[in-house]
């Protein structure tokens, strides 16, 4: 059947490409005409994420959260304004490719997708997001942070989470005013990032806002988060450079091996600052790090625990897969209903249409936000905010800011006992 | 750095289609002696020159006991991979995938068990990643072995991409980790260093001395070794080609499961936990000669400390860069490896 699919997509494609030349709104158009006769009437919404490979944990729990989404708006009478038309989510797995992500969501909007959602990975979402555009199908990107994705001028692809570069100035913030209001002010940070587009767009950004705060950033150290294998002689620069704060941009498998050379050199440090770190507020790390990963902070996009429908949200998905749910699902579940209520308002499953919709969106997130979702020209996301989150009695605890904190700082953070 | 190293005269163009004849015993002498001695001065230069770039003596010397270190996790890994190219000549990407295999066994063991000392998993792990070996090699390599190259080499993908699949549909996608009881940072020479590294160090010698015992000192090894030499030859004089052939991919596989369950302590565990070494195990065989057993170990400690060094030396680079210009020059200056010999 999929094998069936693809053929027919990539068919599909060729004849497109050979007789439009690369504008393919019509092909998009009537494939979704095609699909919704034959599926009587469902919307049908496309999700592309990792489900295999090295970042399988969090494609599968966007999926979940995606699913979930489309599952409150059914059970809440489908979408109103088409007179209750039932949402369907289409998933296709990217493996993590930018080459699969790109024939995926093609696939997926030849078979008659209004709108995708994706992709966890800036380099697969480069990638659909091209496609989008091509095809004039909206995208909105639940989680995938270089800044560059969306400097193309493109008008079909909006950005939910915050960028690289936000995620680095906000993220310099939020240490400063911890520090701060520890009366132990930050006066140089030691800066440790995975050195791909991520890690160094963060660190662009962390950069500027240090020296504009006059704060020293010394020593900076790359690394390749996909080969290192040990991080000790890193940390002993750090240790060696006098550094008050070490700060970590990266994921999470390097992320554990910063915690166990920190724990094995044991520097002394005010504060182990995550800047949108993958490991520092995810629940396996305070099982996988040395002493629990105790003190750890980490400034990132969050589920807002400040919010009592993302607490019952989170609590749902705890009961319904058994495990805790990541803020990447939350930002899966919040690109679903946002998309939904883009169609009711706009009282059609027209992309370009549904597009427009989306432009002026106002959507409440589960994600901590500084706002309702409010999109540019550019598309993203204007009033994308970020948390910080503390490890604290083996728990972790949102800190930052105070309006939504569930216990203050403890800084300097107790990590090398 | 590396410039300063000569090409041997005695390499010749063909070398490049070496077999393993004699990478198993001993070096010819003078060839090693000329060899080390390149090697020390590389070495020598490079130690001053990250010294000098990291401007503390603390972290040069971390940065070399980690090298030491990760080069034999390194090597480790490289073991198994390089007794299989040495005799089967299939280029073993199943590899890493058996290497995450032995992690998830360790786990299971451990957990199973109510919290045992993972290393007392070896004793159930090496025995299961022999067996499966052994399957593996009679079911759907043996069939193959005339077949060409490439025939033998998707099949070893294949191997890989279902063992990583599997994993992933029988413990999800989460990562896990195993603890050791009783790990602490120890000191040597003011460099810090967790237990759990040392004991792995340590593990990848014994499991080296062990292999070379096993080909030089029994008849099977002496088998083995004919049969890497010459399987023409081997089975006029009677040798079971096809059972030595499914005795050493059991011994390559089971050389995996040893290292997954010696690193599993200090990695995280994940479906691909073991493949994201397959780059750096491929580099490390390349390096110490093709089928070389003693010469993986060493080629982990050249690739373990070039990484360490380069990252001093080149700051902000991927480590792996540093290890790509010393692979490519030993590529140039000796196409069969620091320590494999043209035949």
């Amino acid at each position: 059947m999929r094998r069936h699919f693809t053929l027919a997509a990539a068919a599909g494609l060729a004849v497109a490409l050979a007789l439009t030349g690369c504008s393919g709104s019509a092909v998009s158009q009537s494939g979704g005409g095609a699909s919704s006769s034959a599926a009587g009437g469902e919307i049908v919404i496309g999700a592309l994420h990792p489900a295999t490979g090295a970042y399988a944990a969090d494609g599968q729990q966007m999926n979940n959260g995606a699913q979930m989404a489309v599952n409150a708006v059914n059970a809440a009478g489908g979408i109103k304004s088409l007179g209750g038309a039932k949402l369907k989510l289409a998933t296709a797995d990217t493996k993590g490719e930018p080459e699969t992500g790109s024939s995926e969501a093609t696939r997926l909007i030849q078979s008659g997708a209004v709108a995708l959602i994706g992709t966890y990975q800036s380099a697969v979402s480069t990638n659909v997001a091209a496609v989008a555009e091509r095809n004039k199908v909206p995208f909105v990107m639940d989680v995938s942070n270089a800044d560059d994705i969306l400097t193309k001028g493109y008008t079909y692809s909006f950005r939910l989470q915050p960028n690289a570069s936000t995620m680095g100035s906000l993220g310099f913030d939020a240490l400063q005013n911890i520090a701060g209001d520890a009366h132990k002010p930050v006066k140089q940070v030691a800066f440790l990032y995975e050195n791909g587009a991520f890690g160094s767009s963060t660190l662009a950004s962390f950069k500027s806002k240090a020296k504009a705060a006059g704060v020293k950033l010394d020593p900076v150290i790359g690394y390749d988060a996909a080969s290192v294998s040990d991080m000790t002689t890193q940390i002993q620069q750090v240790s060696a450079s006098g550094a008050d704060v070490l700060a970590v941009a990266g994921y999470y498998r390097d992320g554990v091996l910063v915690a166990q050379a920190v724990n094995t050199v044991k520097p002394k440090l005010n504060a182990v600052f995550g800047v949108a770190n993958g490991a520092f507020d995810q629940p396996q790390f305070v099982k996988d790090a040395p002493n629990g990963g105790d003190g750890y902070f980490n400034a990132n996009y969050a589920i807002d625990r400040s919010n009592p429908d993302a607490l019952a949200l989170a609590k749902d998905y705890q009961a319904k897969y058994g495990e805790t749910m990541r803020t990447s699902a939350a930002e899966s579940y919040d690109a679903v209903k946002l998309v939904a209520d883009a169609i009711d308002r706009a009282q059609s499953k027209d992309p370009a249409k549904v597009r427009d919709a989306i432009a002026s969106t106002s959507y409440k997130p589960m994600a901590a936000n500084k706002g309702p979702v409010h999109f540019n020209d550019k598309g993203e996301n204007t009033n994308a905010g970020l948390i910080a989150t503390q490890i604290l009695d083996a728990k972790i605890q949102q800190v930052y800011p105070a309006a939504g904190a569930e216990t203050k700082p403890v800084y300097p953070a107790p990590i090398s006992k | 750095m590396t410039t300063t190293k000569p090409a041997p005269p005695s390499a010749p163009p063909s070398a490049v289609v070496h077999r393993a004849t004699r990478s198993f015993s001993a070096l010819a002498p003078q060839r090693t002696r000329h060899t080390l001695l390149t090697t020390a001065a590389v070495l020598a230069a490079a130690i001053i020159w990250a010294g000098v770039s990291a401007g503390s003596g603390t972290v040069l010397i971390q940065a070399l006991v980690t090298g030491i270190l990760t080069g034999g996790i390194y090597s480790l890994i490289a073991m198994g991979l390089t007794l299989i190219y040495g005799v089967l000549h299939i280029i073993n990407f199943a590899n890493g995938a058996m290497v995450g295999l032995a992690m998830y066994l360790t786990l299971t063991f451990v957990d199973g068990t109510g919290g045992m000392h993972p290393y007392i998993a070896l004793i159930v792990v090496v025995p299961a990643m022999l067996a499966l070996g052994a399957v593996l090699q009679a079911i759907l390599l043996n069939p193959v072995m005339r077949a060409p190259l490439q025939v033998q080499l998707l099949i070893t993908i294949g191997i890989a991409l279902a063992v990583e699949n599997i994993l992933l549909l029988v413990y999800g996608p989460n990562p896990r980790s195993v603890a050791l009881p009783g790990n602490r940072a120890v000191k040597i020479f003011g460099a810090a260093v967790e237990l759990s590294r040392i004991y792995a160090l340590v593990g990848a010698m014994i499991l080296v001395a062990v292999l070379w015992l096993v080909l030089q000192k029994t008849r099977t090894g002496t088998a083995v070794r004919a049969v890497s030499a010459n399987p023409e030859g081997a089975r006029l004089v009677g040798i079971n080609i096809k059972r030595i052939y499914v005795l050493t991919f059991a011994i390559g596989t089971a050389a995996a499961g040893a290292a997954g369950v010696l690193i599993a302590p200090f990695s995280t565990i994940e479906p691909t936990a073991g493949s994201i070494f397959n780059l750096t195990a491929f580099v490390v065989v390349v390096l110490g000669g093709m089928g070389n057993v003693p010469g993986a170990l060493v080629g982990g400690f050249v690739v373990g400390l070039t990484e360490q060094l380069g990252a001093l030396i080149m700051p902000g680079q991927s480590s792996l860069l540093a290890v790509f210009i010393v692979f490519l020059v030993v590529l140039f200056a000796r196409p069969t490896g620091v320590f494999g010999r043209a035949s």
